[in-house]
């Protein structure tokens, strides 16, 4: 059985009379362990895909299931719970907590799923240490390369170790070359037997990727 | 321990804004300062009603007053004898469930020491006066039966009569002799000084400052205000009997305008048991009834009316204090909430970012109640001490007659208001903040 499973999904905004289909019957499987890249034009629907396999957007229509669970009927404590221990996102605009330093910030998920303190620290620095950042844990994230707030974000996503890892255009904020290290970092945890989907507009990445799925006007091609 | 995170969260959040958050805690701060002093306030105002009303006599004492004759037994009025000595005689053999009856005679009479001379209240006693009146005797002796029996000439004098007769307002002149009226009579006992917790502590402060001047010219002790504790120390007492043969003979017993017997001028019993007071009022009645002859001539006044008058104005004193006080806090608890609101619409995306990660929409909501309820304690916490220093410097110059006083439950109670306060001003904003989907928290700019 695949790991990530959607069918017939439309995604549809009203903006009062128009409607403005983002996702516009898609179907989609992807198995465990795959490296997949999702390509497309701006605005057909990418995102909005990401944050439905995310969990962090509901569906309009149709069919969403990631690992076991029925995630476009489930409630919000259960997607917050899917979101917490089956997957790591990483966005392109980093999204840490600026208040808190590098290590609280990749402690962050732990602390919703109930990790004494004391493993919490452990983990986290594990993770910190996986991204390279050991030397900075005490860092806020204003203290920070681009480079550096996207390896944190990636921590995060790693602490709970979750069988699944998206990102949408996680190089889209840093220069070619810092762009290169973090999507070596993403190639890593697929050799590692993550899960792992990325939209990117990177055509040597998307080369690289053992999947492509190409989207347009919300609809895969 | 999730709770435990979220109360470090709440403080991590006051600290990275200190300036707001004092500002938001300021009306907390007043909140339960004024709530505090309410109590306080009304607290010393129930400790001076108490201090008066025991210096009266208690709710025990029970009075025998002198009433008109009823209309329709107008015509038999002659039966009567009136409120006379037999009264209290009847009484004090008959009620059991009175412990103390005094019959009183008085007159305003001069009162003269050498070339001084002022004007008391001179009352002609028996022993129970002294429980009745609630005196305590300072110096000597209290007047006795035998005092009575052989109608001596002698006295016992208030605190009062000392301070404007003699130079030394402290004096103990026993032995000596005043003339009262046209007689002399020789002081035995004196009793103590009736005054306010307060107006002692004045007394002993000035007394500590300037040591009281003596010699010719030294100004004796001024009248003190208007009091109950006035009345209380400026009196004169000689046993009745005495009284009786040296001041009323005028109107002794067989002058047209007295009847046939002495009657008294006023006539004070006291109630042995609260609990039985309506069955001794009956028994007062009763026996009366039996010595007037059937006539209604007398009623029994007690002080419940009074009391309760002055209950009911502690009341609404407590109610408008605690009006004032409540609407202070309402205002510092609108300030926590507007606080919250503006900071969670800035946080909107740290709080999609935590949804995110894993955050249930509970965890939301349960944060920023605490974060409010820690901002709400702590300005409590500030309240509190301001209260406290406040109390001091009231305590220390304010010429209120009553003194604050601040009683731990006052404390407890102004503190969980607070608390109270921080949590209901919390509701609202985490209920906004935990309804945002995660994506629409992450996509606000
Ligand atoms: N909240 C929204 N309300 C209305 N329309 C939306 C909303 N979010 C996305 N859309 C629309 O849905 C379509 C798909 O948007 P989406 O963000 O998924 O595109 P994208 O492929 O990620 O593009 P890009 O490469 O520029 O990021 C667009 O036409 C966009 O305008
Ligand atoms: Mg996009």
């Amino acid at each position: 059985m695949s790991l990530i499973e959607l069918r017939d999904v439309r995604k549809i905004y009203r903006l009062g009379e128009i409607e403005i289909r983002a996702l516009d019957g898609v179907s989609l499987e992807i198995h465990e362990g795959e490296y997949a890249a999702i390509v497309g034009p701006s605005g057909s629907g990418k995102s909005t895909l990401m944050h439905i396999l995310g969990c962090l957007d509901r569906v309009t229509e149709g069919y969403v299931r990631i690992d076991d669970v029925d995630v476009s009927r489930a409630g919000g404590d259960r997607l917050a719970r899917t979101r917490n221990e089956k997957i790591g996102f990483v966005f392109q605009s980093f999204n840490l907590l600026p208040r808190l330093n590098v290590l609280e910030n990749v402690e962050l998920p732990l602390v919703y799923s109930g990790v004494s303190r004391a493993e919490r620290r452990s983990r986290a620095l594990e993770a910190v240490g996986a991204v390279g950042l050991s030397d900075r844990t005490h860092n806020k994230p204003n203290q920070l390369s681009g480079g550096q707030c996207q390896r944190v974000a990636i921590a995060r996503a790693l602490v709970n170790n979750p069988r699944i890892i998206l990102a949408d255009e996680p190089t889209g904020a840093l220069d070619s070359k810092t762009g290169r290290t973090i999507l070596d970092l993403f190639r890593e945890l697929s050799q590692r037997g993550h899960t792992v989907a990325l939209v990117t507009h990177d055509a040597n990445v998307a080369a690289e990727a053992r999947r492509q799925i190409v989207i347009r006007d919300g609809k895969i091609v | 321990m999730k709770f435990l995170m979220g109360i470090g969260e709440g403080f991590r959040e006051i600290r990275a804004h200190k300036f707001r958050s004092f500002l938001t805690m300021l009306g907390v701060v007043l909140g339960v300062a004024s709530l505090l002093a309410m109590f306080a306030l009304t607290e010393g105002i129930a400790t001076g009603y108490r201090e008066v009303m025991s210096q009266m006599g208690g709710l025990e004492r029970v009075k025998v007053r002198v009433e008109p004759v009823p209309a329709h037994q107008e015509s038999i009025r002659e039966l009567s004898p009136g409120r006379t000595y037999k009264d209290a005689l009847a009484l004090r053999m008959n009620a059991p469930l009175l412990s103390w009856v005094s019959p009183e005679l008085d007159l305003y009479l001069a009162v003269r020491r050498g070339d001084k001379a002022e004007t008391f209240e001179v009352i002609g006693i028996e022993e129970d006066y002294l429980h009745t009146e609630r005196h305590n005797l300072e110096y000597g002796r209290f007047l006795t039966d035998i005092d009575r029996r052989d109608h001596n000439r002698v006295c016992v004098i208030g605190r009062g009569v000392i301070e404007r007769l003699w130079e030394d307002p402290e004096a103990v002149p026993l032995g000596e002799s005043v003339r009262i009226g046209n007689e002399f009579f020789r002081i035995v006992g004196i009793f103590q000084r009736y005054e306010s917790e307060r107006d002692k502590k004045k007394r002993e402060l000035r007394a500590k400052e300037a040591p009281p001047a003596q010699g010719p010219g030294a100004k004796t002790g001024k009248r003190s205000r208007w009091s109950t504790f006035r009345f209380k120390n400026d009196v004169v007492v000689v046993p009745i009997t005495t009284f009786t043969t040296v001041f009323k003979n005028t109107k002794q017993a067989g002058t047209p305008d007295e009847g046939a017997e002495l009657k008294l001028d006023d006539l004070n019993v006291q109630v042995a048991d609260l609990n039985m007071f309506e069955e001794a009022l009956a028994q007062i009645r009763q026996i009366l009834m039996v010595t007037h002859r059937g006539i209604e001539d007398f009623s029994v006044e007690t002080r419940q009316e009074m009391f309760d008058e002055m209950n009911a104005a502690m009341r609404n004193l407590h109610m408008s204090f605690g009006i004032i006080a409540g609407i202070s806090l309402l205002v510092g608890g609108i300030g926590i909430m507007n606080i919250m609101l503006a900071s969670i619409s800035e946080r909107i995306r740290e709080i999609g970012i935590r949804r995110a990660v894993g955050a249930r929409s509970g965890d939301i909501f349960g944060q920023i109640v605490i974060e409010s309820t820690v901002l709400a304690a702590l300005g409590g916490v500030a309240g509190l001490g301001a209260a406290l220093l406040l109390m001091k410097l009231l305590v220390a110059i304010s010429p209120v007659q009553n003194r604050p006083v601040v009683h731990m439950s006052a404390v407890i109670m102004s503190l969980t208001f607070a608390v109270g306060v921080g949590v209901l001003a919390g509701l609202y904003p985490a209920w906004r903040a935990a309804k945002l989907s995660p994506i629409e928290a992450l996509r606000y700019e």
